[in-house]
């Protein structure tokens, strides 16, 4: 058999070459019929980025006779490593899903009919670039407000810059990771970006407040958790309910909800008062010192254990835990922030904290993102808005980014007209009637809107009022700008590339975006003709191998994650007003806010009403994914959990459909109830994501209940913005029809 | 000859079902249905002392299935390493192995009206891969390897760290599907689904002597071809094999 190849052999050198090879696919000996993909006979992987979530995994894709038939997680991504949660997983069914967005839609109904006919790309984007200029000309170019989200929606976010609309906002900022990133910049300099930079592989002591690792699943970040607590870390989870993470901890802190601040300052009380900070370090990086221990010396473990539920022998144990591990200590600084309004003072609580313990840049604490270069393109300035931007972001909302923008602060202006009238929204790969709080509000604004235009993969109930929908391709279909990941401890640049060509008359956002500039009269911002050219420019600087990016996926970078990397090469350290870490607040004083964090007791809920917590199920993101039918399969519906204690006294059993109500009268869907001890008493959960209400989505349609629409109230951070959300209170009721 | 083992580090397993997920996109299986199950254990105990974690469950390839002894038809066999197979076109679709399995590991498949299961990705592993569960955890909980291989991490986990299966006095069947994990979790585990004992054995072995002839009869023809497509393939597939 001399000059043959062994199947092993080619398979080892397949797996080394990478992607764009053929692979051939082999049924196992004694398998007479294939079963599943891997029995196709020639299969070629391509090298991408997943996009279930927005983590930012590396897959590969296969693709057998032009069918997508399988992904899986890409061994040469220096994030994921290979591995790939339930949902990357699930990458075929989404592509397949026979609910997609097909083809570009024009209303013909009333708005809220959902009434439509089929239009071609041409008639679509013409009626766009149309009402674009009449909407220029009439109210000026800030009328038009875009909602984006995702990598992919930045080619249609340089165009909304070049039409001249400063109105951009995500829900990633005001109703996410906004206030975190806020308090960090505060106190250090610098946020935190994602993935978030929390070194829990080589950590002592993991402290979460409120994340829920492992029911909310970043794949690097749950290996690197599972890495530590193998490796022997230690565990403290603060949560009201007995999470995932709770069931592995060392200690379990179910504190009252809304009170993280009053535990956060006896922490800093005690590991004051025991002198067990790290000195050295505070001296050589701190301001502010000897004013924060003033500040906490009345905030003891028995001030707090009396307004947390939580005993005050507990708070001092987890202290000096704390003390002792320091400074391989991982305070996680969150995702989800947005909960009381006073969520970046709540993140500068975590910051000092981080601080006192040494933690910020030292190995086992927080590490440091590293830069990266990016190409660009030499294109004309946008243009200036005179009349600047109407959500507030840098005025009513001083400390709210630029670059994210207050989604809520959009949905005001629409309702009011104030600044200025907001009179078309462009809606980009996500759902503002899920993403965004107070969602009968945001239907207003939808109905008082002279043009809505959605972007996106699936038929989401907003399509309901879209005068305009377009057929976005799915992440595993087109090309999308390169990402530069700075804050992976192994820093990357990674590509995400066709592995299929779009299905359907589906297009990608690079396409869509370059042929409406075209109709404005604005090519001059999009200088390159193809993906090609524009990936090329971009990763320039890197002098990397295009043909290695394209084939492995992504590259790694040396990163330089500890302050001694910088601290050896001369580097500023914190990058704040005073050149330190700022453990009192300048910039809060100057803006008549608390320079240091104080405790400011929520409401409670009404006699009969729970506070209505949510958070992330693993096998979903957010309201994207219950229609896909591998992932519908493994959770189709949510369910609420609630104490046995006031659930017997409800007269409820596990299993049984409530309606759930809140203080506005606002009722959900029918959703199960899941009976347990796991939770406190004063409060009751659910997974985010259900409750669909798009008939057009066939498998999510009805099944569960959405905790948005139980969110009529919000408590606005008034520094950047953020909508405080677990401020709703809700009674279950028994549904009518059982 | 390897002896193929499984053990899933609960201390580390998330219960986020990303094996679930590759295992169904793996081997196309129906939705709703699946050859690998996280299940919650649920909370035990009075709040705030409470306990919980989840079993990661699937077939045990155990050294004496009982799926075996059931089946009409010879379609679920034991190889040489230990993986216990469903041969689907023998299968009958009958689900009296179903019944059998102390494990409840064993489903048939709606659409081809065949048993279906875990085989350790036994396709897979003649590719010199991993079980796609095992590739794809996020938590690095699951491991699979030759138990007789004192390099391998299921041997060390094992002979070395105590892995414990899933079994009752009355139930010992010998799974080759291994856990590790807090006592306090190993037991809520075993508690809250142990193995159960065979059901319908003596009903399947009635029916089996009543049935057998006719079902091999009935299959006799199809196996013929079978074996004949089987053996020539075989022979290929040992030329494809060479190392």
């Amino acid at each position: 058999m001399s000059g043959r190849i062994s199947r092993r052999a080619f398979l080892g050198t397949v797996a080394a070459a990478g992607a764009g090879t053929l692979v051939p696919g082999a049924a196992g000996a004694g398998q007479a019929k294939p079963q599943g993909w891997s029995g196709r006979e020639r299969v070629e992987r391509i090298a991408t980025l997943c996009e279930m979530c927005f983590w930012r995994c590396g897959v590969l894709a296969s693709v057998a006779d032009g069918r997508l038939v399988r992904v899986e997680g890409n061994p040469d991504h220096p994030l994921n490593r290979g591995r790939l949660c339930a949902r990357g997983n699930a990458g075929v069914d989404l592509v397949h899903d026979p609910d997609r967005l097909k083809y570009p839609m024009l209303r013909t109904g009333k708005r809220g009919e959902g009434q439509f006919k089929r239009v071609t790309w041409n008639e679509a984007l013409d009626y766009l670039a149309g009402r674009l200029k009449d909407l220029r000309e009439k109210h000026g170019p800030e009328s038009v407000a875009f909602f984006p989200h995702g990598i992919h929606a930045r080619f249609f976010g340089t165009l909304m810059k070049a039409y001249g609309t400063p109105n951009s906002a995500e829900p990633s900022f005001a109703q996410c990771r906004g206030p975190r990133d806020v308090g960090y910049q505060l106190t250090f300099g610098s946020g935190l970006g994602s993935p978030e930079p929390v070194d829990l592989a080589e950590t002592k002591l993991v402290v979460l407040i409120g994340s829920h690792i492992g029911e909310n699943v970043f794949t690097s970040q749950v290996q690197a958790f599972a890495e530590g607590l193998g490796k022997g870390a230690k565990l403290i989870a603060v949560d009201p309910r007995f999470s995932t993470a709770a069931s592995k901890a060392d200690w379990w802190l179910p504190i009252k909800p809304g009170t993280d601040i009053a535990l956060l300052l006896a922490w800093m009380n005690v590991l004051i008062a025991e002198n067990l900070c790290d000195a050295e370090y505070l001296k050589q990086h701190a301001n502010g010192f000897d004013a924060l221990a003033a500040h906490v010396r009345e905030f003891t473990p028995e001030w707090a254990a009396a307004i947390t539920d939580i005993p005050a022998d507990t708070i001092r144990e987890t202290a000096r835990a704390m003390g002792e591990a320091k400074p391989a200590v991982v305070v996680h600084p969150g995702r989800h922030t947005t909960w009381y309004g006073d969520d970046t003072q709540r993140a500068r609580a975590m910051a000092i904290l981080t601080a006192l313990l040494g933690a910020w840049g030292r190995p086992g604490g927080i590490f440091l993102g590293t830069p990266i270069e990016q190409g660009s393109f030499e294109h004309p300035d946008f243009p200036e808005s005179e009349r600047g931007r109407a959500d507030g972001a840098g005025t009513t909302f001083p400390l709210a980014s630029e670059e994210g923008g207050v989604t809520n602060g959009l949905v005001d202006a629409t309702l009011t007209g104030e600044p200025y009238p907001i009179k078309a929204w462009i809606v980009y790969g996500q759902n503002v009637l899920e993403s965004i709080p107070q969602p009968l509000r945001t239907r207003q604004a939808l109905e008082k809107l002279d043009l809505f235009v959605v972007v996106d993969v699936m038929p989401m109930e907003q399509i309901r009022y879209a005068d305009l929908v377009l057929p976005e391709a799915t992440y595993l279909e087109r090309y999308d700008p390169p990402v530069f990941a700075a804050t992976a401890k192994t820093p990357f640049v990674a590509l995400r590339q066709p592995a299929i060509p779009p299905m359907h008359e589906s297009k990608p956002g690079w396409w869509i975006a370059k042929e409406l500039a075209h109709r404005l009269e604005l090519d001059a911002f999009f200088p390159w003709a193809s993906p090609d050219e524009h990936l090329a420019r971009v990763v320039e600087p890197l002098g990397i191998n295009m043909l290695e990016l394209r084939n492995k996926g992504a590259i790694a970078l040396p990163g330089r994650p500890y302050l001694e990397d910088r601290v050896a090469a001369g580097e500023t350290l914190f990058e704040t007003d005073s050149g330190r870490i700022e453990l009192v607040s300048e910039t809060l004083r100057g803006l008549g806010a608390d320079p240091l964090p104080r405790y400011t007791p929520p409401a409670g809920p009404p006699e009969g009403f729970f506070r209505l917590l949510y958070g992330r199920a693993p096998v979903h993101s957010f309201a994207r994914s219950e229609n896909n039918r591998l992932l519908n399969g493994l959770m189709s519906e949510n369910a609420v959990w609630m104490h046995t204690a006031p659930a017997k006294a409800l007269g409820l059993k596990d299993g049984d459909k409530v309606v759930l109500e809140n203080t506005d009268g606002h009722r959900s869907t029918p959703i199960r109830v899941h009976v347990t001890e796991g939770i406190r008493t004063d409060c009751v959960y659910m997974a985010h994501g259900f409750g669909n209400r798009s008939k057009a989505m066939h498998r999510a349609y009805g099944r569960g209940a959405s905790d948005t629409s139980l969110m009529s109230k919000v408590a606005v951070d008034p520094l950047m913005g953020g909508t405080g959300m677990r401020v709703n209170f809700v009674r279950p009721v028994k549904p009518a029809t059982s | 000859m390897p002896r193929w083992a499984m053990v899933t580090d609960l201390r580390k397993c998330v219960a986020c079902e990303a094996c679930t997920a590759a295992c169904n996109a793996e081997w196309n299986v129906p939705a709703g249905f699946a050859r690998t199950h996280v299940k919650p254990t649920g909370v035990a105990g009075t709040f705030p002392q409470l306990t919980s974690t989840a079993y990661v469950a699937q077939c045990n390839h155990c050294d004496h299935p009982p799926c075996i002894d059931v089946c009409p038809s010879g379609a679920t066999f034991r190889q040489d390493d230990g993986i216990v197979k469903v041969d689907r076109e023998l299968c009958i679709g009958c689900g009296y192995c179903v019944a059998a399995c102390p494990y409840d590991a064993r489903f048939v498949d709606p659409v081809a009206k065949k048993v279906d299961k875990c085989d350790f990705c036994a396709a897979r592993l003649a590719r010199g891969q991993q079980p796609a569960c095992v590739t794809t955890c996020t938590a690095n909980a699951k491991h699979f390897g030759d138990l007789e291989d004192p390099t391998s991490d299921v041997h060390r986990m094992v002979y070395l760290e105590g892995a414990r299966r899933i079994e009752t006095a009355d139930v010992a069947v010998g799974p080759n599907v291994y856990y590790l994990g807090r006592p306090e979790h190993l037991d809520l585990v075993a508690a809250t689904f142990p193995p159960h004992e065979p059901r319908f054995l003596a009903a399947g072995e009635a029916w089996r002597r009543l049935a057998k002839p006719l079902v091999i009869a009935a299959v006799s023809a199809t196996f013929a071809g079978q074996a004949i497509a089987f053996f020539t393939q075989l022979r290929k597939g040992e030329e494809d094999f060479e190392d």
